[in-house]
């Protein structure tokens, strides 16, 4: 009994290696799509990646110092998109920063056009991914010994000092481990960016839509793109749970 | 249960329903995606009933694994231009698609994307190679079924998409529709077959018939195709 979910979560990933044969993945790989895809994926999620830590880490930063009703209600909402379907943020996206949408049709009179562009690759995946980033940091913020931060305080060192000097070097697993699960579900992402961003080789066809608009005509191809993708984000994981663990046994 | 292209979604779902209304003790199921798409899934083991493609491609790839039976083709169809109601680019004629910032099409394994192709290749041979390169640069997504191309029209997104006749008269007042001058345009044509090894209810042979009656064809006329029979 233990074991059958182990099974059941096993068996689809070794038939993806398995069931190609190497012919079929040499032809997939030389498939035109995939270079194109693997670099709009890797440049789209890293820059996803860097924004939401530049602009994430001071936010779960005030979320984990406050404890009030509107601190509440902000992580309440910063957690939204985890629940929400893609298909749902492709059209909230949409709505939103479509041509005809809420910010979208201001940014239309300035000339600035978001959706089909790589620019809105990015977007979709910051709006899907942000949310495991905040939620590790803001509870690795939030373990932090209060009396730690207080006595940096009273030895006179800035909020800025008091963060990144203690802060930051405290949590700094923790926010490897959430920057790894929001990177990964960056790449994942598929729904909100063929809604929002569209698909095109070069510009917003990541790896995950080759994938997609390969298997439409061509399954061996499909597969030998998606073993791609998997070594990819296997290999990159791998690398952060590394550094990650280095860095903990570095600052015990 | 049926496979039909997206471009069948409103048809096939009133012919299921006045279907239904005809045969009470049966539940017809229409599962609706680009024909590429289907195909696929046929090939990965699907077996539905039936299989209603919007081009001979793909039913011939069924036919020639032995996983479809002998086609009948039952709708025509042709392409136009949609634009949003607004028509930003202000185009009113093929001549003018180059006006066009964003042009949405179909994937190149889409039918409605090859039958876009098809007439974008003779329009070229009559407004040169410069008209083509200009569309070209201007083509910002290939969507994976031709509903997820009109959409991006009615949402404002693209300026202007290749759809069939059908998508536009669906999409009401919501597009603007240019058609497409008969020199330029190309005839798509649905093939629908039994898929081979389905589990043996009826259905699938009393929907074909159902589809190619009079009644049927009256349906098929009413959302904008051309019925082929009777």
């Amino acid at each position: 009994m233990a074991g059958l979910l182990f099974a059941f979560m096993v068996l689809p990933v070794v038939a993806l290696w398995v069931t190609l044969k190497v012919d079929d993945l040499l032809a997939g790989i030389a498939d035109p799509r995939v270079v194109p895809a693997l670099k709009l994926s890797l440049v789209t999620t890293f820059l996803s990646l860097a924004i939401i830590i530049i602009l994430g880490t001071p936010l779960a930063w005030l979320l984990a110092q406050r404890d009030g009703r509107l601190t509440r209600l902000v992580e309440t909402v910063v957690r939204l998109p985890v629940v929400m379907p893609p298909a749902v943020a492709g059209i909230a996206l949409l709505l939103a920063f479509g041509r005809e949408g809420i910010v979208g049709s201001w940014l239309g009179r300035i000339g600035w056009s978001i959706p089909f562009s790589t620019a809105a690759v990015v977007m979709a995946q910051i709006f899907v991914s942000a949310p495991f980033y905040l939620q590790a940091a803001a509870s690795a913020f939030r373990a932090i010994d209060r009396d730690q931060l207080i006595v940096a305080t009273t030895l006179g060192a800035s909020p800025a000092r008091v963060f990144f000097r203690v802060g930051l070097p405290l949590c700094a697993s923790s926010l490897t481990a959430g920057a790894a699960m929001s990177w990964a579900r960056a790449l994942g992402e598929f729904g909100a960016t063929l809604m929002f961003a569209g698909n095109l080789s070069g510009t917003t066809q990541t790896l995950t839509l080759a994938v997609y608009t390969t298997f439409q005509s061509d399954m061996r191809a499909a597969q030998a793109i998606s073993l791609v993708l998997v070594s990819v984000a296997f290999t990159l994981l791998l690398v952060l749970i590394f550094r990650a663990r280095g860095t903990t046994e570095g600052h015990p | 249960m049926i496979f039909a292209a997206a471009s069948l979604t409103d048809v096939f779902t009133a012919v299921a329903t006045d279907f239904e209304v005809a045969h009470p003790d049966i539940d017809v199921k229409v599962s609706f995606a680009g024909s590429q798409s289907l195909r696929t899934q046929i090939e990965q083991g699907a077996r539905p009933q039936l299989f209603a493609s919007a081009n001979a491609r793909h039913m011939d790839a069924l036919r020639r694994r032995g996983l479809a039976a002998e086609p009948v083709i039952f709708a025509y169809n042709t392409m136009v231009i949609v634009v949003p109601a607004k028509n930003p680019a202000g185009i009113t004629s093929v001549e003018d698609l180059p006006r066009a910032e964003r042009i949405v099409l179909a994937g190149e394994a889409v039918p409605a994307g090859s039958y876009a192709e098809r007439v974008l290749l003779k329009a070229r041979s009559v407004y040169g190679a410069d008209f083509a390169s200009r569309i070209n640069a201007s083509i910002v997504s290939r969507e994976p079924n031709v509903r997820a191309v009109l959409q991006k029209v009615v949402l404002g997104e693209a300026d202007a998409a290749i759809v069939y006749a059908s998508d536009a008269r669906a999409a009401g007042t919501r597009v603007g529709v240019i058609s497409i001058p008969r020199g330029l345009n190309v005839m798509a044509s649905y093939p629908i077959a039994a898929v081979t090894g389905a589990s043996g209810s009826p259905l699938g042979q009393q929907y074909m018939d159902y589809l190619l009656s009079t009644a049927g064809a009256a349906t098929l006329e009413r959302f904008g195709f051309s019925a082929a029979r009777p």
